[in-house]
């Protein structure tokens, strides 16, 4: 029971950060500019929370700062990427090179192996609700995150009705799916996109301060370990979808959990689990795009040859 | 106008960018020695690894070596991060004449066979000395040395680990006594709290020279009071993901472990992290980091390359250095591996624990003055060999 209920707070622990990421790229992906710098905007907002809480003590300064700085990479990548029309793989690997880099170098300025936050404890950023947390495995998923995490699962549900009822969302698919006939409607598509991209970088932020901040009240050079890109990944098999997108998160959660908390039964052979969602990542694009392009024929000729 | 605008800012912007990314794989520093000591003719080199100069401590310590022999013996050194690779940084370093050249990362293959069909840089450049650190690449398969102009310099970790095991289990059964239950939250013995975690980077014999060596002194000392531990262990942990570690740890605590002992960069740093946040305490690794999380961390066993960095430096401004052992082993003895004085987590021992502490002290400094003449032997997995878990009777790993 007990390890059960570890399970499955370790699961909504890595979940957080890779939905909020997914959740929030996914417009991006909608607006047909893959941002493929979730990785280190996610790490943005990891540093610069950890550096601002560490220099001012002020929480409140530290999330705003990592916010601010994360929407700049974000009109960084929107600048060069949509109104100079850049090649948004390359200059979303350039962001995803530099920030870290950025990272190092002020820590090295610095001369610090890591930013920790002695002065803070990180017990007192959770939120113990009452009753619920004494409910077993019920209190274990509900209660005792910090406030980020509740965010993240709030943002499927958020982002899924701002994808799907509002005029907004209804935009950033039509920009992303057709933009001629988008322009043609008197659509800003330019500005659809900038949005999109800035929503992404928000929640990338959110998902930063999430990791470092809130769950360890420390950063540590590459904290963020792929986690951006595991969440490009979650919102591929979930093609773009908030919620399949966000379970497919939620699944590669479970996985790191089942790999941290089974090693104590099955020692080192719990590693295993780790690639557990590779292996549906693989299986899940090769079967989508198989059943995706099975039927399609190209001047009458079938595309298998 | 606004085209011309546009276009100004994105060159901008990309200058910018393309500026950061080379500030961030910065060269090297050079330093001369002051000049009121004897000057030295000899020039020595470092090679970091990946974690760079300021990782407070593998690093480090082998800059702080190069600064005392710098200072005592008038060498002049200079620190590198390879950018291009390890080969291109030991080649350019062999060309400017450094005499002594320490490659602290794990790439040993161009120095010692060649790669691509090039001569080995050993070769090349046979009046310069190569020190490889951490391992010992210079053998053929008889366990020959390959080429007189390299030495390995190669820590004996076990040793120390042996004493963090001892310290882990004697901290465990006084919990209460040293430090009291107001700030700390320690499982009871009798509610699984007879326990140890390990948290490794890679399953390699890098890191399980740490992890068993720690079994074998945790067995000693269980054997003695006769109580039995379960050790759980995760060797896959990786070197960056905090985060991670943090779960692993919480995972361990929660299973009633005390202590868990962490060898894995960075993740250990969230081993720390959750070791606060639950009341426990942690040993770290490679440098003193006891003051990081102060008072959740025990000790830290360190392998301190400050030692053969001035050795081998010293021995080549005395002219010995030909007459050296190309494998040099860095013995507890010789103070390149230990574990801290434990000044840091001293502070947090409460009133009535002090006398049980200095018993515990001098327990290990028994145990070290033991394991130096040899009556303790503890297994070496860096030199191959094989680990004997039905030894260790009072440990149960899980």
């Amino acid at each position: 029971m007990e390890l059960l209920g570890n399970i499955l707070y370790d699961t909504v622990y890595h979940s957080a950060p890779i939905i909020l990421c997914a959740v929030g790229g996914m417009f991006a992906y909608k607006a047909n500019v893959l941002n493929i710098a979730l990785e280190g905007m996610m790490l943005n907002g990891a540093f610069v929370s950890v550096l601002t809480a560490y220099l001012t003590n002020n929480i409140w300064l530290a999330v705003l700062a990592a916010l601010v700085t994360t929407l700049l990479w974000g009109l960084v990548f929107s600048f060069l990427g949509i109104t100079c029309k850049g090649n948004v793989i390359v200059i979303g690997l350039g962001i995803n090179l530099i920030v870290p880099a950025i990272a190092k170098f002020i820590l090295k300025m610095m001369e610090m192996a890591n930013i920790n936050l002695s002065e803070m404890n990180v017990a007192s950023f959770k939120i113990n609700i009452p009753l619920i947390q004494d409910i077993p495995l019920v209190g274990q998923i509900l209660s005792g995150h910090p406030p980020t995490t509740y965010l993240a699962f709030v943002a499927i549900v958020f982002f899924a009705v701002l994808m799907y009822k509002t005029r907004f969302g209804i935009y950033v698919r039509v920009v992303g799916e057709n933009e001629d006939s988008a322009i043609s409607l008197g659509i800003k598509t330019n500005r659809y996109k900038y949005a999109a991209v800035l929503i992404g970088a928000l929640c990338c932020a959110l998902a930063g301060i999430d990791l470092s901040l809130e769950r360890l009240a420390m950063f540590t050079n590459d904290m963020t370990a792929g986690r951006g890109f595991i969440a490009i990944a979650a919102i591929y098999c979930g093609q773009g979808r908030p919620v399949p997108s966000a379970l497919y998160a939620i699944l590669f959660g479970v996985a790191r959990s089942l790999a941290v908390n089974l090693s104590v039964y099955a020692g080192p052979a719990a590693g295993l689990f780790d690639t557990i969602p590779y292996i549906i990542m693989v299986t899940v694009l090769a079967v989508v795009s198989y059943v995706k392009f099975r039927g399609v024929k190209v001047r009458g000729f079938k595309l298998d040859q | 106008m606004k085209k011309k605008w546009v276009k100004a800012l994105g060159v901008i912007l990309a200058g910018v960018m393309a500026m950061g990314s080379l500030t961030a794989c910065g060269g090297g520093d050079d330093k001369e020695a002051s000049g009121d000591s004897a000057k030295s003719e000899v020039k020595i080199a470092i090679i970091c690894d990946s974690a760079g100069q300021n990782d407070n401590g593998y690093n480090q310590s082998a800059v702080n070596g190069a600064k005392k022999a710098a200072e005592e013996l008038g060498v002049e050194y200079k620190v590198v991060e390879p950018t291009n690779g390890v080969p291109q940084a030991l080649e350019s370093l062999a060309e400017d004449g450094y005499n002594v050249i320490f490659n602290l990362e794990y790439d040993f293959e161009a120095l010692i066979q060649g790669t691509g069909g090039a001569q080995p840089i050993a070769e090349m450049y046979p009046d310069i000395t190569f020190v490889c650190v951490n391992d010992n690449p210079n053998k053929d398969e008889n366990g020959e040395v390959l080429h007189d102009n390299v030495i390995s310099a190669l820590f004996d970790v076990h040793q120390a680990s042996y004493v963090a095991g001892a310290l882990s289990v004697l901290v465990n059964e006084n919990a209460e006594t040293l430090f009291g239950t107001e700030n700390y939250n320690f499982t009871p013995a009798d509610n699984g709290g007879r326990a140890l975690g390990f948290v490794g980077g890679t399953n390699s014999n890098g890191i399980t020279v740490f992890s068993y060596g720690f079994i074998e002194g945790a067995n000693h000392v269980a054997e003695e009071l006769g109580v039995n531990y379960d050790y759980y262990a995760k060797y896959d942990a990786g070197f960056a993901d905090s985060a991670t570690g943090s779960t692993v740890a919480g995972t361990y605590y929660n299973q009633g472990a005390n202590v868990i002992f962490s060898v894995a960069g960075s993740v250990g740093d969230g081993v720390a992290a959750k070791a606060k946040e639950e009341g426990k305490l942690m040993i770290h690794v490679d440098a003193n980091k006891d003051a990081q999380q102060s008072g959740s961390i025990l000790t830290s066993v360190l392998k301190n390359t400050e030692v053969p960095v001035y050795e081998i430096t010293k021995a080549a401004v005395e002219g010995t250095i030909d007459e050296m052992d190309r494998v040099q082993n860095y013995t507890l003895a010789s103070g390149a591996t230990s574990i801290t004085d434990m000044a840091e987590i001293s502070k947090y021992i409460q009133e009535g624990g002090q006398e049980k502490w200095e018993e515990i002290k001098a327990y290990l400094a028994d145990l070290e003055s033991q394991i130096g003449d040899g009556t303790i032997t503890v297994t070496n997995a860096q030199n191959g060999e094989e680990f004997d878990a039905s030894a260790c009777g009072n440990i149960t790993i899980k």
